[in-house]
């Protein structure tokens, strides 16, 4: 038992000593969870009660208020057989009940009193409990208006409208509605618990005058956890005048145990101060309330509101049991069917959304279409990280949050398991501080990983459930009534107070959409992996081309350099064995000569273009001052002879590049800054420029910012504007083919390459008469650039 | 002294023909012996009684090629002393790594230019009929065997 009836003896008690009596000291308490809920010592006076033992039917304790209903004080009845009160022939149908019934805390109807003097009729009903049985009396309220109500035929056809009833919500509405027929109440509610234990009033059937409640949430603290306890262990708690007075047992703990009768199971309990207040305070002059369980856990309460007070007969309370009992049973079943209603409208949208995806190849599709991961899904937002960046709809984190948050979702076990990787939470800021920055829209978080290797995820976000319902009790929407007791007593005493225990909580992920995103996780997984294989078929096609490519290119010089060598030798020999070859014919010959040795270099230039493109990179750490030296050397040129200077300002920076590939790009823009400044001596500039240092940079592409900019510049003819681009296409020269020191236009082609192979960009400022300067990135060479 | 024979793979007659001039200009009076195909060039190399003063090879011919005849040259004890010169019109470092690997004595690029090609070409005869020392007689290993010891 997870509450015990009394506390251990040598514990201080919060009401001070003896047992417990809410007469004497309901409005000590200070809270609910310390109240002893099943031993108030007291019963409501409407009724009477009397403990028996159950060896020989002797009373042990009564009701104080025994003389009203069976003439003797409960001091005179102490320690009589039960047969004086209620006859021998009631006695031994006591007798037969206890020993041939269950009434092990399940209180059975056993005879009916016939009314003497002035006491009316009395339905006697009794249960056991503890080595007890306990004898509870109330007037029956029969032979009089409500005397020939039918409750079996009426409870008989509220079971059928219940049972037809489709879904979940319509099943409790209709709850509500037999409930109220039946029993006449003023306001029936079916009040359902969430997983956080705060409640919702989740169907109504109400008088039409009355404001409707529908919807409003209440916090856990409003049914505390004894209370939620006991209504797991009974069928029905009747309070019928809220405000009547209570009475004593005499006396207050059983003679032959000390200790306090356990009154789970009586009807007449005495109900807490706390909730009689409770009651007060909205103007509810009677309730009753019912349980409804689901897998022996409390799942929500039939309540019931009277604004005048009541009569529970035990037959209304009978039919009324019954009706929970059904809507118990049922409820799994409705339950089951709903969430197999909401299974298949999730599994249905999330098939459309990996066709689409599929189709597409891509999975941007689950965010911008219709449908969107938010159709299926019950969230605020969702967000999708896929080739590198997040794709988001509805309300989500921004993108650095989700930054943040994908980072601390890969250092989680259950988010990277293997068997079930998911991460679900109902409050992300408890296990991630960072969290209560965005709680307003994501304190709910579910998170499945794509892909293990990079961080591709799905992540759906439901808002803190402060942002979507309706306080039952929000002081902002009506004003809050103080109880005869102070505030102190006051369930409901601030919204601030109660709302901090659903503060930065989302409303709970239910079973059915972790599995339904686990399952979706899969389908996507399937098409990344299809895409991925579909890559690397594609790559090896593309390894294969480049292998044909570079065939070809071999194929090309060979092949076409053969015949050329021929043509060159017969032209040479045709020239030295005629020497009386006219002039005419000889400078024909000479061309011939010539052509073919342009036509060798061209073979070359395109061989050469063809290799760097598909030659891996050694990238080793580079002194590029060493490089430029070397550059120089290659175009034949030293810094100190005069005819040109090469000024470097400062020295270049160390990179992680290959050396070879990175001298060809100086080399090249180095030989084309000669070659375009003659026949003036040269003035060449070399420099970097690195992020964030202010310096002009005319034509730079967006993607070179944030990296070092180097330069090689010169004060030559400079190019026209319009000829920017065409400068790095193949073979494009902007002038005769012989001025300038010749050259078939394949310099800065190659150097494009080269920078591309390095992940850089290579661009060029420039106009006639002011001299060029090339700019060029080597992104791929800065990561672990020596000091 | 008996002149001994250069072998020549070579499959483009105009390319032969610039050997010949080469060679007749570098006063080479060695017999020169042609092959088309790397089969070709294997089959003088194993049926000749005396082994040549040098080979030169191109590379890509018709059938096996210079490389198959490279490989298998260089793999037989009998005709690894002799020098292998590979001429040929490709400038690709997988082609040098190559050669050099199998045991090639030296890799040249053809030039397209006639003259540079006949430069070329005397310049590998100086070299290596002249300049270079090599073993006193390529002899068939019967005939070493036959020979007084010292």
């Amino acid at each position: 038992m997870s509450t015990p009836i009394a506390p251990p003896p040598d514990a201080p008690l919060p009401w001070g000593s003896g047992p417990y009596s809410i007469k004497r000291h309901g409005v000590s308490l200070t809270t609910c969870e310390s109240e002893p809920v099943q031993a108030p010592g007291c019963i409501q006076a409407h009724g009477a009660m009397l403990v028996l033992r159950l060896g020989d039917l002797v009373i042990l304790q009564a009701s104080e208020n025994s003389a009203e209903f069976f003439g003797e004080t409960p001091e005179a009845l102490a320690g009589r057989v039960v047969a004086k009160v209620v006859g021998a022939e009631g006695a031994a149908r006591l007798r037969e009940l206890i020993d041939r019934e269950p009434v092990e805390g399940n209180s059975l109807h056993a005879f009916t009193l016939p009314a003497r003097g002035a006491a009316g009729a009395l339905d006697v009903c009794v249960h056991t409990v503890e080595g007890v049985a306990v004898v509870e009396c109330e007037a029956t309220g029969r032979g009089e208006e409500i005397g020939a109500v039918d409750y079996f035929r009426g409870v008989k056809a509220a079971v059928g409208r219940m049972q037809a009833a489709n879904g979940l919500r319509e099943f409790c509405r209709r709850v509500t509605e037999e409930v109220r027929a039946l029993s006449g109440l003023d306001r029936v509610m079916v009040y359902r618990f969430h997983a956080d234990l705060h409640g919702e009033v989740f169907a109504e059937a109400k008088r039409a005058d009355l404001a409707p409640w529908l919807g409003l949430h209440y916090p856990e603290g409003d049914i505390p956890r004894p209370t939620r306890e006991i209504f797991k262990r009974i069928w029905i708690r009747p309070l019928p005048n809220a405000a009547g007075p209570l009475v004593e047992l005499v006396p207050l703990a059983n003679p032959d145990t000390g200790r306090p009768l356990n009154m789970t199971h009586c009807a007449l309990r005495g109900a807490s101060v706390m909730y009689t207040e409770y009651l007060a305070n909205m103007g509810v002059a009677a309730s009753l309330t019912l349980p409804i369980l689901r897998d022996g856990e409390l799942w929500g309460l039939i309540a019931c509101h009277h604004y005048t007070p009541a009569h529970f007969p035990y037959q209304l309370r009978a039919a009324c049991e019954f009706l929970a009992q059904v809507a118990t049973l049922q409820l799994k079943a409705t339950e089951q069917s709903e969430q197999l209603v909401y299974r298949l409208q999730l599994e249905g949208v999330h098939q459309q959304l990996v066709a689409m995806a599929a189709r597409d190849g891509e999975l941007m599709a689950l965010t911008d279409r219709q449908p969107s991961l938010l159709d299926a899904m019950e969230a605020g937002g969702a967000a999708l990280y896929h080739l590198d960046r997040w794709w988001c709809s509805g309300k989500t984190p921004e993108p650095a949050q989700l930054d943040a948050l994908a980072e601390w979702l890969n250092t989680r076990p259950d988010f990277t398991s293997a068997m079930r990787p998911v991460f679900v939470t109902d409050s992300l800021a408890r296990d991630y501080p960072a969290g209560a920055d965005f709680a307003a829209v994501a304190s709910g978080v579910l998170a499945v990983p794509l892909s293990r290797t990079r961080r591709d995820m799905i992540v759906w976000f439901r808002p803190e459930t402060l942002q979507t319902v309706n306080w039952g009790g929000n002081p902002h929407e009506k004003p809050l009534v103080t109880g005869p007791n102070g505030p102190r007593l006051t369930p409901r005493r601030s919204f601030e107070l109660f709302s901090e225990s659903v503060r930065r909580r989302s409303l709970p992920w239910l079973n059915v959409e972790v599995d339904s995103a686990l399952r979706l996780r899969m389908l996507v997984v399937e098409i990344v992996v299809t895409r991925s294989q579909r890559l690397a078929e594609l790559n090896v096609d593309l390894t294969r081309s480049n292998e044909e490519l570079d065939a070809f290119a071999y194929v090309a010089s060979h092949d076409l350099k053969e015949p050329l060598r021929g043509i060159h030798r017969y032209a040479h020999q045709i020239l030295e064995s005629a020497p009386a070859l006219d002039d005419e014919n000889r400078k024909r010959v000479e061309g011939l000569m010539r052509l073919t040795v342009r036509m060798d270099s061209l073979l070359d230039s395109l061989l050469h273009f063809s290799r760097v493109g598909r030659t891996t990179l050694e990238l080793d750490a580079v002194d590029l001052n060493e490089v430029v030296e070397e550059a120089l050397e290659m175009v034949g040129a030293r810094r100190s002879d005069g005819t040109f200077n090469v000024d470097v300002p400062r020295p270049l920076p160390g990179l992680h590049c290959d050396r070879v590939r990175v001298r060809e790009i100086f080399s090249n823009l180095l030989s084309n800054a000669l070659k375009y400044s003659a026949p003036a001596p040269a003035r060449i500039e070399v420099g970097y420029l690195r992020p964030g240092e202010p310096a002009p940079r005319p034509g730079a592409p967006a993607e070179s910012a944030g990296h070092t900019v180097f330069f090689v510049r010169d004060r030559g003819i400079g190019i026209e504007p319009r000829h920017h681009e065409q400068i790095f296409r193949m073979f494009k020269r902007l002038h005769g083919r012989d001025d300038y020191g010749g050259g078939v236009g394949a310099g800065l082609t190659i150097v494009q390459k080269l920078v591309q192979r390095h992940g850089g960009q290579v661009w060029v400022d420039s106009a006639p008469g002011a001299g060029s300067t090339f700019y060029f990135t080597l992104a791929r060479g800065e990561a672990p650039a020596p000091p | 002294m008996i002149p001994g024979t250069i072998l020549v793979l070579e499959d483009c007659d105009e390319d032969f023909e610039t050997v010949s001039d080469s060679a007749r200009r570098a006063g080479v009076t060695h017999q020169i012996l042609r092959a088309t195909t790397g089969d070709e060039c294997m089959e003088i190399l194993r049926r000749g009684d005396s082994l040549p003063a040098l080979v030169l090879l191109d590379l890509n011919t018709a059938r096996s090629d210079g490389r198959d005849a490279l490989r298998f040259a260089k793999s037989d004890a009998r005709l690894r002393s002799v020098p292998f010169v590979v001429l040929t019109t490709s400038a690709n470092p997988r082609d040098l790594g190559f050669c050099y690997e199998s045991g090639a004595n030296a890799y040249h690029v053809k030039p397209v230019r006639h003259d540079e090609h006949l430069r070329v070409l005397g310049e590998i005869f100086h070299y290596w009929l002249r300049a270079v020392a090599l073993p006193e007689k390529h002899e068939v290993p019967t005939k070493n065997f036959n020979s007084t010891p010292r």
